[in-house]
């Protein structure tokens, strides 16, 4: 597939305007994973789409997030997702229940809670390799120390023989 | 872009329920969709409805956003837009002499007559591009050239 033609027909902006058609959709949709060039386009283009939105902000009227609460407290409130279904998709999708989908990025994402546990380690890491310094050096010298006071008796054992 | 919403940020929120999700999504981005409705309506009593029934028809639907593979951001403009159209079609109230406010039509100041119309027709009322094609007596891959033309416009002037 010729991409470049493929960009040069508006299919990114039109996916992203909410112009394209469902057969349109389905294509590009099916496309994206395989061709990195669409995605850095589609981004691309939804980075400018919300600076002129920000660009372009009105405050709505005073009054509007009151009337919204009050419209959600009429609706019953969705399944909200938990950890625990996470962990259970994991499973399934181990088992082989999910189609398994190749991602060419380089990057591997991990939880946040990670960095703080990663900063913690390193902290430590550099307490321990501080102490065992100091505990080193501590050691050389006692060990000098020891050594002076052998000699010094070696030599007060020969004056008095 | 300190206000982009991605979509970890916004499941780290739904984590925490639905209104924590909502406030934030509120926050960052009502006054962006506010601006994009004006568009579609002139009246700011009327766009202020349609905010408030976009927010509340599209919050027990957030999670269906994870799964697009639009941002945040464009997906609640493509699902606003789908309510105001469906809004519009009720109140039978297309382009009857109304001035919207130019939004993205102000991305196509440059361009002709025609292809200003094509893009109002097919972006603010949700006319099919057959029908713009039966209207014009032009033919269909005509109209899809136009508003080809006028998106990549778009593109170019949005940069």
């Amino acid at each position: 597939m010729n991409i470049e033609l493929y960009l040069q027909s508006g299919i990114v902006e039109s996916y992203a305007l909410g112009l394209a058609t469902s057969l349109e959709v389905a294509e590009f949709e099916q496309l994206l994973p395989h061709y990195p060039e669409l995605r850095e386009v589609l981004s691309d283009f939804e980075y400018h789409l919300e600076l002129f939105a920000i660009d372009n902000e009105v405050p709505p009227p005073p009054g509007t997030k009151e009337r919204i609460e009050a419209r959600l407290r009429e609706i019953p409130a969705p399944p909200v997702i938990r950890r625990d279904q996470e962990r259970s998709y994991r499973r399934q999708k181990r088992k082989g229940e999910y189609i398994p989908v190749e991602v060419s990025t380089p990057y591997i994402r991990v939880h946040k809670h990670w960095r703080t546990f990663f900063i913690a380690v390193f902290i430590l890491s550099k307490i321990l390799l501080g102490l065992a310094i100091y505990y080193y050096l501590e050691y050389r010298h006692t060990q000098k120390h020891v050594q002076q006071l052998e000699e010094q008796l070696g030599k007060s054992g020969e004056i008095k023989n | 872009m300190e206000k982009t919403i991605t979509k970890d940020i916004l499941k780290n929120e739904l984590y925490a329920g639905q209104r924590p999700a909502v406030e934030l999504l509120y926050t960052r981005y009502s006054g962006m969709l506010f601006s994009y409705i004006l568009q579609f309506v002139p009246g700011r009593a009327e766009a202020s409805t349609l905010l408030v029934d976009i927010f509340s028809r599209l919050t027990p639907q957030l999670q269906t956003a994870f799964d697009s593979s639009l941002s945040v951001y464009c997906w609640l403009q493509v699902e606003a837009r789908k309510i105001i159209l469906e809004y519009i079609g009720k109140e039978e109230r297309r382009g009857a002499g109304r001035t919207n406010k130019a939004y993205y039509s102000s991305l196509l100041e440059d361009t002709s007559p025609e292809h200003q119309w094509v893009f109002r027709e097919l972006f603010i009322y949700g006319r099919k591009k057959e029908e713009l094609a039966a209207q014009s007596g032009k033919d269909l891959a005509y109209i899809s050239g136009i508003l080809r033309e006028c998106l990549l416009v778009i593109r170019k002037n949005l940069e």
